[in-house]
């Protein structure tokens, strides 16, 4: 970031992002909004007939729903990891894309949160999972991982758009301030009066730091119950003690990167690279071949406990992720996950756009093939050979899934439109204050 | 939004060491009723300012037990109701239980310190402080002195001795 510019340049620079849209921004949102349609509409199908229409089958359950809930659950953590964790340890160039970060966090369980509803089939009896009184005689099982679940992906949802809105105040004060008209009475509702006083700075620093400090756990926490979901089975390819950490790893990759791409086009948009410059880009990329790393030493100790263990289960599936009728996926995965972002190590990729945006969007595919492959390579092939089988995906959740991305990237456009998605209370603290001095 | 009418004074300042300089006069001078605006928390403006830490940890603090207990009450309290042996697990089993309370008690800690800073930064607020000068949220700083409409001269001309760059009386 340019460390020159004053408050002002700040706050005018940053509005930049809310002025009247072009003509390409409502052709991509309403093309967005058709992907989107066409996602429920599908749903909608799905519900009128029945579940057979989504190519799951026995012994495959669980298909693209879950693998997408769990790459949406993943493409969150980035949001929690840049936003709290680099907040508490004081990370200076997290100011400037901490905001859009966390937009993808709160959409990404948004979007992630669709899953479980949609792969439930009967989705009218959604509630029977939440804890309340009621007359039917149920209560949930708070020892089934699903349960824990529901609660930690609502927790997470919670805390991550209360840190999300809180964080937002000051700047919606900044606009109320400038804006005129209608805009004035709708930022002036959302800035629900702060004024930037000395108490409600003392107050408001001290809760920003307890969210904070209360997200930081649920970074760790939220991927391992949702890897918990597999791993508390004995299905052979789950039932590991590394998938919590390696579930971890994997989310965060997978939302470095998701964040970087859309970076890019956002400050190229809306001429604001003096403060997503490339050096946060390539601060990003080097976090990316950190967890890369991780993630590719997580897929090794996979096989190697498969093989030292002498465990045939293990052995078996595993020879099947790399040899059977998955393969491909496999291969594809290990390329993109680990191969591809390891060309961050050379400066010339790492600080180039086009390298970026390439490497970060194969990350994305590699980290969905890498929860398909877990998820339906150790269903289709598990103890028994006369109850193995094959999942092929169908026109009907194809579309569910295309139509979820368009959904995340429909929400994040509109974000981008009417709320800052740079922080500039957060950006001009990092600046100097307005000039020394002023009349005795 | 309105502004009230309560009888203040209403300094602008386009530095930072001005409106300290204006923090450290006020308080020479015995004034307690005053408060002071920017567009960033600034350590210098909270330390020339004094004062207690801000209470929300407490609300934190209570809020995360008070998770906690919620946790623990909801897995083991409808045992006697919902007896149902499942995958092999006793029925008071402590490790699941503990993932519950875990999340519950980070779930009402975060409730709780919105609850708490809701509370102490009195938000929301229908009208802004009398005299609120719109250049405060951006790039300027402000103070705004309570003061009966007799003694708002002699604080005009506090303020403007400190380097306020513009000072107005409101609420009059």
């Amino acid at each position: 970031m340019d460390y020159k510019l004053s408050y002002t340049d700040a706050d005018i620079d940053l509005m930049q992002t809310m002025r009247p849209a072009k003509r390409g921004y409502w052709f991509l949102l309403g093309f967005l909004f058709l992907l989107v349609l066409m996602g429920a509409g599908a749903w909608w199908a799905q519900i009128q007939t029945g579940m057979g229409l989504a190519g799951k089958n026995s012994p495959v359950g669980w298909a693209m729903y879950i693998t997408t809930f769990v790459f949406w659950v993943g493409i969150a953590h980035s949001g929690t990891l840049i936003s709290a964790i680099l907040f508490l340890v004081r990370v200076r160039w997290r100011a400037a894309v901490y905001r859009s970060a966390e937009a993808v966090t709160v959409f990404g369980l948004m979007t992630a949160g669709l899953f479980p509803f949609i792969h439930l089939g009967r989705v009218w009896v959604a509630h029977w999972i939440l804890p309340f009184p009621n007359f039917g005689g149920l209560w949930p099982n708070f020892r089934s991982p699903l349960a824990w679940d529901v609660l930690a992906i609502t927790t997470y949802l919670t805390v991550s758009s209360t840190f999300f809105i809180v964080g937002m105040l000051p700047d919606l004060a900044v606009i109320r301030d400038r804006v005129k008209g209608w805009r004035k009475k709708v930022y002036g509702f959302l800035s629900q009066g702060w004024q930037g006083t000395d108490m409600q700075w003392k107050h408001y620093t001290a809760a920003y730091v307890f969210l904070a400090a209360l997200a930081t756990p649920l970074v760790i926490s939220v991927h391992s119950i949702v890897s918990w979901d597999f791993a508390m089975s004995i299905v052979p390819g789950w039932h590991s003690t590394i998938f919590a950490p390696y579930f971890v790893a994997g989310a965060i990759h997978s939302g470095l990167a998701m964040v970087v791409l859309l970076l890019i086009p956002m400050r190229k948009a809306f001429r604001i690279e003096r403060y997503i410059t490339m050096h946060h880009l390539e601060s990003l990329a080097r976090f990316i071949i950190f967890t890369a790393l991780v993630v590719g030493f997580a897929y090794a100790v996979e096989f190697f406990i498969a093989w030292y263990s002498g465990a045939r289960f293990e052995k078996a599936i595993f020879l099947y992720r790399m040899m059977g009728d998955y393969a491909w996926a496999f291969w594809l995965l290990i390329t993109t996950n680990v191969a591809a972002p390891m060309l961050f190590w050379f400066k010339r990729i790492r600080t180039s756009i086009p390298w970026l945006v390439v490497i970060c969007i194969c990350v994305e595919i590699g980290m969905w093939l890498e929860r398909f492959v877990i998820i339906v390579t150790s269903l289709a092939h598990d103890f028994l050979p006369s109850a193995w089988g094959l999942y092929k995906p169908t026109p009907i959740d194809t579309m569910i899934v295309i139509g979820s991305f368009a959904w995340f990237f429909f929400l994040f456009m509109i974000f981008v439109k009417v709320l800052p998605a740079v922080s500039m209370w957060e950006v001009k603290e990092q600046l100097p204050p307005p000039g020394r001095g002023g009349a005795r | 939004m309105k502004q009230p009418a309560v009888p203040c004074v209403f300094a602008v300042y386009a530095h930072l060491d001005a409106v300290v300089r204006g923090i450290h006069a006020l308080r020479e001078a015995g004034e307690k009723e005053f408060q002071v605006f920017s567009p960033v928390p600034h350590h210098d403006i909270l330390h020339a300012i004094g004062g207690k830490p801000s209470p929300v940890r407490v609300y934190t603090l209570a809020g995360g037990l008070l998770g906690l207990a919620i946790g623990w009450g909801i897995t083991i309290g409808p045992l006697g109701n919902f007896g149902l042996h499942v995958g092999g697990k006793p029925l008071l089993s402590i490790p699941p239980f503990g993932v519950v309370a875990y999340i519950t008690t980070i779930l009402f800690g975060a409730l709780a310190t919105l609850l708490g800073m809701i509370i102490n930064t009195r938000l929301p607020q229908v009208n802004l402080s009398a005299g609120y000068d719109e250049r405060v949220s951006s790039d300027h700083f402000g103070i705004q002195v309570r003061c009966a409409p007799v003694r708002m001269e002699a604080m005009v001309r506090l303020l403007k001795r400190t380097g306020a760059v513009d000072v107005r009386r409101a609420g009059v």
